[in-house]
């Protein structure tokens, strides 16, 4: 269909040719219709891609384990990471909010990488929706704020008030502190934002399948 | 008797096509000055999806700066990875272990290939054929897969560091590669049967948009668009880094084997004909691999000695540099980032005039532009 | 429709008291509500069928979401459309803009009239046929053109005039095309060039096989009606990636569904064309539909019409998700550089077949030598 004065030797290659191809495409084209195992779409609400080991997904902090050595908060490019923290009677840091802006966070990993006690992980979640922009924060710590502070300075005040008794007090403190994390543990299991898609559908599949032969019953 | 020409009062139509558009690739605005559908003039208006990449380059790390490379060309992140890292270590000197490097080559070469993918489908797409672009995102979505498999995500890689990679390949992950290779060769020539060398295809594609090889190289094209034009540059040979020297493949340039040399045609058919070369160095690559970290010994609190580098690597879309000034400190001083994509908008209002509105977005595909390599 | 309506009013005694006229326009009423009703059903089911076809073609699924295998999506699309808001652009000619869907709507809804479905199923066997296709399909160029004119926007503009510069130039190859069946014929009324291709096993009689002119012209019909259709490769006037959306870009709700369904009808009036003027219409192959008794006959040979037609559409989808689109000049090149001239050659190679032979058929003149 190009240039003009063209012979009628070219007139005809130009429809032979535009033949041919067509049919060449139409013969893959018929060949993928037909095929149905060529489908390649999964069905996604019902079939799940498992994500790989190394996905990236939500980042969750175990806190149990997080010392706040703020070394996440200082690598992340885009300072998603914001943490507050009060030293204990021990001397150790007292986590007292960690949270993370999951509307910001880019899922870089490299929090994760610099993690000292890798408390610091990747999920395998991804999915997630909220209605506002604000609720898109992660908390970790499911604690008030200010009660833990308050106990802390209390744990500290108590501390230096048996610092005179020295040894015995500061063992006393010792094992509330170790108590604490561990009372503390429990409802971290994933924080209060994550609506945890991975648990609800594992928790509904059985609740149906027991519900099914109540039915029929 | 009058003429027809001096009786007809015709107007120039001035056409606003993006920066919502389904065929500009992006946030691209192009202002048509049409007579019909014979385009007068059209002149690209950039910058809509200007993040300053550059500025905040000063602002952040050097291994901090790596994910924000993702974002410059985010069909091919693994590329822009590592062409920082390479920069940086030019920079600062550091020896990376050859296991790593294998890795960065074997990741930008599928990389190099899932790119070649969009833009070969995209471009189908906009002719009209929508069904190859869909062929293309399913063999793209095995590269993902690889990609999430080595790195977590599947298109914000972030797998580079600065003296190496984030982590070695996973098991199994080259056989899975060399699979994915044996499945993905085949489908080239079906994709050539099924539209490359389609009658309508090629008209639509063959004589237009020429740029010889003088305009080509005066207006500084890099990549593919300059192959296209028949010069025979590709970084990867004529400054090669990383182990390209130990790998073999052939430069592709455009042939003009349809039409005039340097025309669409031939700037998509070398993006075609260089998956072909990926598959052939990326199967040298897995054979080659040798065993050993992939990490090199770089301090944690990275400060390279003041002084300035630029590196260019060999990206998909062409020549993606890096200019950076260092003054000492943990952030670069300056930082300026050249990329394959703004470069070539140069020729854009040059090569258009005169075409045809549909021949515009011929020419946005045949470029193979990518918004946030423009704007950066 | 009067003798339809004496011969219902002669059958049932009950209506013998009803005035001719009432009976007639009410007889004509219902046949244009199940024509309108077969046109929805079609528009609807063939988007079901088109994104199907295209879901298998390009590896995916398709609609499953609505009902059974998703055959319900159209249902949900037509709600969807019904219930979207009218907008009509502030700067746009109201009523030009409010007019352009319907004036659309009726051009392919017209066509249905002639459209021969079966022996004695046609709302009117119009001895003039194939001519008022022609011209009632040449409605649908004045509505697009107002459709892109009246939106105020360019796109639309330009979708606009490639439509009607495209369809009018392909009127012609159009018709050429068809004139062949038409000679053999030697009559314009659908129902005769059908019933033309009887006989010989069903499907020898058929005008494809009438001589090899008439095999090229089918496929010559095909590619311009393609074209007069606005499908894919000439899908030019809506040029997704070029013109947005084309004629239709700032069309919502109600207003774009009539365009939609008029795409849809055009379609399926080209189909019919095709199977009518060259397939052998509803003559069921190997078998005489016509000397069945009662319903049957008619019901039979709407099937083996409706296959045709159906098959036909099939073949368009295919051809539509396949090929890359041409430019416009191409567009016009194709048209007259091509198609008019080899579907004039083919004209008078036609004729003069038919005058060299005696209107003969190849099969006709093998089948004379036993
Ligand atoms: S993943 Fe990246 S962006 Fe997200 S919190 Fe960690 S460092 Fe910040
Ligand atoms: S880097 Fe790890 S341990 Fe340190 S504050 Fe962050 S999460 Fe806690």
């Amino acid at each position: 269909m190009n240039g003009d004065g063209m012979g009628l030797r070219e007139y005809i290659n130009d429809i032979v040719e535009a033949v041919v191809t067509t049919a060449k495409g139409m013969r893959i084209t018929a060949r993928y219709g037909v095929d149905a195992k060529e489908e390649v779409t999964q069905q996604y609400p019902e079939v799940r891609r498992e994500p790989e080991e190394r996905f990236r997904g939500f980042l969750r902090n175990d806190i149990a384990r997080c010392t706040s050595c703020t070394m996440c908060v200082k690598v992340c490019p885009v300072d998603c990471i914001s943490l507050e923290s009060v030293r204990g009677a021990d001397k150790k840091m007292v986590l007292v909010s960690y949270d993370i802006n999951i509307g910001r966070c880019m899922y870089c990993g490299l929090c994760v990488e610099v993690c000292p006690p890798k408390s610091l992980t990747h999920t395998a979640g991804y999915e997630m929706a909220m209605f506002e922009r604000g609720e898109m924060v992660l908390h970790f710590v499911q604690e008030e704020g200010g009660e833990i502070k308050a106990r802390v300075a209390k744990q500290v005040a108590e501390a230096a008030a048996k610092a005179a008794e020295a040894a015995k007090a500061a063992e006393a403190a010792k094992a509330a502190e170790a108590a604490k994390p561990a009372e503390a543990a429990k409802p971290v299991g994933l924080p209060a934002a994550n609506p945890a898609p991975k648990e609800d559908l594992s928790a509904e599949a059985p609740g149906g399948s027991k519900a099914d032969p109540e039915k029929k019953a | 008797m009058t003429r027809p020409t001096e009786a007809l009062h015709t107007q120039e139509m001035l056409i606003n096509m993006g920066p919502q558009h389904p065929s500009t690739h992006g946030v691209l605005r192009v202002l048509l000055r049409t007579d019909g559908e014979v385009v007068v003039n059209a002149r690209p208006d950039i910058g809509y999806l200007h993040r300053g990449l550059e500025k905040i380059g000063e602002r952040v790390t050097y291994a901090q700066f790596m994910p924000f490379t993702d974002r410059l060309d985010y069909l091919a992140g693994m590329n822009c990875n590592c062409a920082w890292a390479w920069a940086v270590e030019k920079l600062a000197g550091i020896e990376v272990p050859e296991r790593a490097e294998y890795i960065r080559v074997i990741v930008s070469e599928l990389n190099r290939i899932s790119s070649h993918l969009i833009a070969f489908g995209s471009f189908t797409a906009d002719m009209g054929a929508f069904t190859p672009f869909l062929y293309s995102i399913r063999e793209r979505e095995v590269v993902n897969d690889l990609f999430e498999m080595v790195c977590g995500n599947r298109l914000t890689y972030n797998y580079a560091r600065v003296g190496g990679v984030s982590a070695d390949l996973p098991q199994g992950f080259l056989e899975k590669t060399k699979e994915f290779l044996d499945y993905f060769e085949p489908k080239i020539d079906e994709y050539n049967n099924l539209i490359s060398y389609n009658k309508i295809f090629v008209h639509r594609l063959a004589n237009v948009a020429v740029i010889s090889a003088k305009d080509a190289v005066g207006y500084g094209l890099t990549g593919p668009n300059l192959r296209g034009s028949g010069v025979k540059f590709d970084l990867r040979k004529d400054e090669p880094y990383s182990v390209y020297p130990k790998l073999e493949f052939d430069v592709c340039v455009g042939t003009g084997e349809r039409g005039a040399l340097g025309d669409c045609f031939d700037r998509y058919m070398v993006r075609i004909n260089e998956m072909r070369q990926s598959i052939r160095i990326l199967r040298q690559a897995v054979a080659q691999i040798p065993e050993g970290p992939v990490m090199a010994k770089v301090p944690r609190l990275f400060k390279p000695a003041a002084g300035e580098v630029y590196f260019r690597s060999e990206c998909p879309r062409g020549e993606t540099g890096f200019y950076i000034i260092s003054d000492g400190t943990t952030n670069p001083s300056r930082l300026k980032i050249r990329t394959g994509s703004f470069v070539t908008m140069n020729i854009f209002e040059t090569v258009t005039k005169g075409l045809m509105i549909a021949d515009i977005v011929a020419v946005i595909g045949s470029f193979d532009i990518i918004l946030p390599e423009i704007d950066r | 429709m009067e003798a339809l309506a004496l011969k219902l009013m002669s059958a049932v005694p009950a209506l013998a008291g009803v005035p001719l006229w009432a009976m007639t326009l009410l007889v004509m009423v219902v046949v244009a509500v199940i024509l309108l009703v077969f046109a929805l059903t079609f528009g609807g089911l063939g988007s079901y069928v088109l994104r199907k076809v295209a879901g298998d073609i390009q590896v995916r699924i398709g609609p499953n979401r609505v009902g059974p295998y998703g055959l319900l999506q159209f249902l949900a699309d037509g709600v969807k459309l019904i219930m979207k808001e009218d907008i009509i652009p502030a700067k746009a000619d109201r009523f030009l803009f409010a007019l352009a869907p319907y004036l659309v709507f009726v051009g392919s809804f017209a066509a249905f009239v002639v459209v021969p479905f079966g022996v004695g199923l046609i709302a009117s066997d119009l001895n003039i046929g194939v001519y008022y296709v022609m011209a009632v399909t040449s409605l649908v160029v004045i509505g697009v053109l107002m459709a892109g004119w009246a939106s105020n926007n360019k796109w639309a503009l330009l979708g606009g005039m490639r439509a009607v510069a495209q369809i009018v130039s392909y009127e012609i190859p159009v018709g050429m095309a068809l004139l062949p069946a038409v000679l053999i014929a030697g009559s314009l009324s659908l129902q005769d060039i059908v019933r033309s291709q009887g006989g010989l096993l069903g499907i020898f009689g058929w005008n494809l096989f009438h001589n090899p002119f008439t095999f090229f012209s089918f496929f010559l019909y095909f590619t311009a009606a393609q074209a007069e259709t606005n499908q894919t490769p000439f899908d030019l006037p809506e040029a997704e990636s070029e013109l947005v959306s084309g004629y239709n870009v700032e069309y919502s709700g109600i207003r774009y569904a009539f365009f939609f369904l008029a795409e849809f009808g055009d379609m399926f009036v080209v189909a019919a064309l095709a199977s009518a003027c060259f397939l052998g219409g509803w003559h069921v192959p190997f078998f005489r539909a016509e000397t069945l008794p009662g319903a049957w006959g008619n019901l039979l040979s709407l099937g083996a019409f409706l296959v045709k037609a159906f098959g036909i559409v099939l073949v368009m989808m295919w051809v539509r998700w396949t090929l890359p689109r041409l430019r416009v000049d191409q567009l016009m090149r194709m048209s007259w550089k091509y198609l008019v001239p080899l579907t004039f050659v083919n004209l008078l190679g036609v004729s003069l077949w038919l005058l060299v032979f005696r209107g003969k058929g190849i099969p006709q003149l093998i089948a004379s030598i036993f």
